[in-house]
């Protein structure tokens, strides 16, 4: 008959109890902790129906439908901003303002923008808005088509801000003396200056722009070479969130008070920087609502920021 | 390890977690993927810290250097390839990416410190006794 000896470094059952045991205690810690952080920031919990707070500011960004592309990318960029405007359709609560950032149209004639006009009336929403991207101007550098259709109310080139339930949001336009990076000029870096000096320095102030006002990726033009100045005359406030579209992919980044949100596309996704040469990615069949989407926004008062949830179009 | 040591680890772990957590509130939340595994190093790294300062296994030391490890090559790829189309410029943002570098590089130093300790002890012992053995064999030859 065999005998199965344990050799000394075997472990004892009470040391593989004892193993488990820690174990267990370092997975349901993490578990703890993440609910925990998850939570810091007031999010809302699915029982509590944040719909029911009159006080919560819920608006919706929409960026770069590109309406008259027609590519292997994406063969049908309308039904796909379409779908992002059931998205906000179908919210429980309706948003204040829906705020499209830039790249309304591919080619911005006339026929586009009509398009898209007439595709944004019907979103149930109390305002929609808009900045112009760089492919809103095309052949027309002065933006005319574009601030025709959509620039009542705007100062200088289609510049504007306005107040909602305490939050200040400024709409910048960084395509126009477009070089290689978004510029802003003189003229709106002193509307910025001007407009913000009036406001307590415990006012959220949300700043929207087409090109990103941080330096994403500058060997692309992903930035904005006058932006630090702009930032400049925000840096005393509490809290600054920088919404852009122009790059077709979510990036977050948090600069001192600010804090920059890159939104999706509803048309197409783009090369990530470093790819090799910026492009217009193809997905494979079925892949491409996982790349375009929404973004909901909501602002409680009180709260040290703005809460950022991206929706897909999937 | 001595608990000076084992408490700088869990310190060092739970300032690279604070900082993961700090981030992800601030923002980092919204990024795919990203968002999730900032969350799981934050959660993951206060646990460890948590359960090294409560007298765990040595196990859990070497546990340690995931979440650490983990977190400085992500913040590498980002600053290279990207990382789950994700990617950062710098130190930054400041000073949270310093602190974390820094953090998580002294939690690997740390752990690898009595490793690197060990070896060396054997290799100087190893250097006595070729000595020792050169001098007995000198001391025979002048004898003879």
């Amino acid at each position: 008959m065999t005998h199965l000896r344990r050799r000394p470094e075997d472990m004892t059952r009470r040391q593989l109890v004892r193993h488990t045991a820690w174990f267990g205690a370092a997975v349901v810690l993490t578990v703890i902790g993440g609910e925990v952080i998850s939570h810091v920031d007031g999010t809302p919990a699915p029982a509590a129906d944040p719909a029911a707070d009159s006080n919560v500011l819920r608006f919706v960004q929409v960026s770069d439908s590109h309406l008259g592309f027609n590519g292997p990318a994406n063969t049908a960029v309308e039904a796909s901003f379409g779908r992002a405007l059931e998205r906000i359709n179908a919210l429980p609560e309706r948003p204040a303002f829906v705020m499209h950032t830039g790249d309304l149209t591919h080619t911005s004639t006339p026929a586009q923008f009509d398009q898209v006009r007439q595709m944004l009336s019907e979103v149930k929403t109390g305002h929609v808005l808009t900045v112009p991207g760089e492919h809103d101007t095309i052949d027309d550098h002065a933006g005319r088509n574009y601030r025709q259709m959509f620039g009542a109310g705007t100062a200088g080139d289609g510049w504007y801000s306005f107040d909602v339930l305490g939050v200040h949001f400024i709409s910048l336009v960084n395509t126009l003396s477009l070089h290689k990076l978004g510029h802003l000029g003189v003229d709106q870096l002193e509307f910025v200056r001007k407009d913000v000096a009036r406001l307590s320095p415990d006012t959220p102030i949300v700043v929207f722009s087409h090109i990103p006002l941080f330096a994403m990726y500058p060997a692309w033009g992903w930035g904005t070479d006058d932006a630090a100045q702009a930032l400049n005359y925000l840096r005393g406030f509490a809290s600054v969130t920088c919404l852009n579209g122009h790059v077709h992919q979510l990036f977050t980044k948090t600069e001192g008070n600010v804090t920059f949100h890159s939104a999706a596309s509803t048309a197409f996704p783009l090369s990530a920087p470093g790819a090799p040469a910026q492009s217009v990615v193809t997905l494979p069949a079925g892949k491409l609502g996982d790349a375009l989407g929404i973004r909901n926004v909501t602002y409680r008062p009180g709260n040290p920021g703005l809460a950022v949830k991206e929706v897909t179009l999937a | 390890m001595n608990r000076a040591q084992l408490w700088s680890i869990a310190a060092c772990l739970a300032a690279s977690g604070y900082v993961h957590a700090d981030l992800y509130v601030q923002g980092y939340r919204a990024l795919p993927a990203i968002g999730p595994a900032f969350l799981l190093q934050a959660s993951g790294s206060f646990a460890l810290a948590l359960l090294l300062m409560a007298g765990a296994p040595a196990l859990f030391r070497w546990l340690a250097a995931a979440p650490a490890g983990g977190a400085l090559v992500a913040f590498v790829l980002s600053r290279t390839t990207g990382l789950f189309g994700f990617t950062g410029q710098g130190l930054r943002p400041a000073p949270q990416a310093v602190v974390s570098v820094l953090a998580e590089i002294l939690v690997l130093v740390l752990l690898a410190a009595p490793f690197v300790n060990r070896c060396l002890d054997r290799e100087w012992k190893q250097d006595v006794t070729d000595t020792d053995v050169t001098r007995v064999r000198i001391s025979r030859w002048w004898a003879s």
